[in-house]
């Protein structure tokens, strides 16, 4: 259940999901954040089993801190999203995986990334991506939409226009969406 | 807790009657007759050398440069055995932070590991390791250079000398060391900083850290018949 998509743009990334929780045929809760964010240039959106987005995002968090704090500039977004496909990997690997897909987005010096992360460990790099049953119907929109000189202001029209579309035809989605913009204020400061 | 007693000589010695570690201090004392060993940093590269001690003809001399990963190199002085269970430590360390972030580790979290790593033989009753090490590497942050003492004491810095006469060999870098030194000016300056400390023309093993790789270079066989 739940539509989650994540798009790479020219001065940022943006996530951008839906609102519900379903309990089976039931709608468990009708407003439920779905994008969590790490610090301030890294977010990850949640599709999947909440306590176990939770508990990863929280292990990624310490490890985050605990990184910048040692060797003094933080993890870059492909290390944090390797981090957290390890934490999936190992799940996977124990007979008890963390039933989850992660949308894994942020800024860096090396610019803005959006990463895909599942519970078989591997993390792919996209220039967009969607996750969650309401998927196939966001990447109809993402597809159409989305191409590579776009800004974040943009970009979350877009992600609001594909969540909104899954959120009609999806039963596992709806109630509403959640938006997310990080800007590449390092790019900005050097230009 | 507050026993008294002045005598020392039952108990294991972490302490001496002067309150320092006497083991620490015995294993800075060993690496002090160790082999003179220089590391030179610019903001372009830096490089480590180190004195290779002739043994006899028929004997190849122990490697004393060190590949730690692509991007960074070490090498010590003190007993060589040890030295080599540290580079391992290090080379450990580089690929264990491949496999959980993949990327090449930064020179500060090096240095931090093995300051621990040699940390922890300081607080057990186990022998402290007899090597001082010089590390050089290339990362975010640019050209780094840090040496790493047997009490797990490490310092950041642009020059570094240890092992027997260092600081004859500190002496003498810190007189001619400029930042904007060619390679062979700082390599040519590390061997006269040996030879000064040495007191005669030394064997010497090198490598170069620039701005992504680390390379030993080639040693020119003169001090043996290559017996293969």
């Amino acid at each position: 259940m739940t539509t989650i998509v994540g798009i790479k743009t020219n001065d940022g990334v943006v996530l951008g999901s839906d609102k519900r929780a379903s309990k089976g045929f039931f709608i468990g809760s009708k407003i439920v954040q779905k994008i969590a964010r790490i610090d301030d240039t890294i977010a990850v959106a949640i599709a999947g089993q909440l306590s176990d987005a939770e508990y990863i995002i929280k292990v990624a968090k310490a490890e985050r801190r605990l990184v910048e704090l040692r060797r003094g500039f933080a993890l870059t977004v492909r290390e944090s999203a390797r981090l957290i496909a390890n934490i999936a990997y190992s799940g996977l690997r124990n007979y008890q995986p963390y039933y989850v897909e992660l949308l894994v987005a942020g800024v860096d010096h090396e610019g803005s990334h959006v990463y895909a992360a599942d519970m078989s460990g591997a993390i792919t790099e996209e220039d967009f991506a969607s996750s969650g049953s309401g998927s196939p119907i966001a990447y109809g929109v993402l597809e159409s939409l989305y191409n590579k000189e776009i800004t974040n202001q943009q970009a979350k029209e877009i992600a609001s226009r594909a969540v909104a579309a899954a959120m009609e035809r999806d039963p596992g989605s709806g109630n509403g969406i959640d938006l997310l913009a990080i800007p590449n204020m390092i790019q900005e400061v050097r230009a | 807790m507050s026993e008294s007693s002045p005598n020392f000589s039952n108990r294991f010695p972490f302490y001496g009657p002067q309150g320092r570690l006497v083991l620490v201090d015995s294993a800075l004392e060993a690496v002090s007759r160790g082999s003179t060993t220089i590391g030179i940093k610019t903001p372009k590269f830096a490089i480590i050398s180190s004195q290779i001690k002739p043994t006899h003809p028929l004997i190849e001399p122990s490697e004393k440069i060190f590949s730690i990963d692509f991007h960074a190199g070490a090498t010590g002085s003190g007993y060589i055995g040890d030295i080599l269970q540290l580079i391992d430590a290090l080379r450990l360390e580089a690929q264990r932070h491949r496999l959980t972030y993949e990327t090449s580790i930064d020179i500060d979290s090096l240095a931090k590991h093995l300051s621990t790593f040699l940390h922890n033989y300081t607080t057990y009753a186990v022998r402290p390791q007899a090597a001082s090490m010089i590390l050089a590497g290339a990362d975010q942050t640019g050209i780094q250079l840090y040496q790493v003492d047997p009490s797990g004491t490490f310092f950041r810095g642009s020059g570094f000398a240890i092992g027997q006469s260092s600081e004859i060999a500190l002496d003498v870098m810190t007189k001619e060391y400029r930042t904007d030194m060619t390679q062979e000016e700082a390599i040519e300056l590390g061997e006269k900083a040996i030879e000064k400390a040495l007191g005669e023309k030394p064997i010497v093993e090198t490598g170069v850290v620039t701005q992504n790789s680390f390379r030993k270079l080639p040693l020119e066989k003169t001090w043996s018949i290559t017996p293969y």
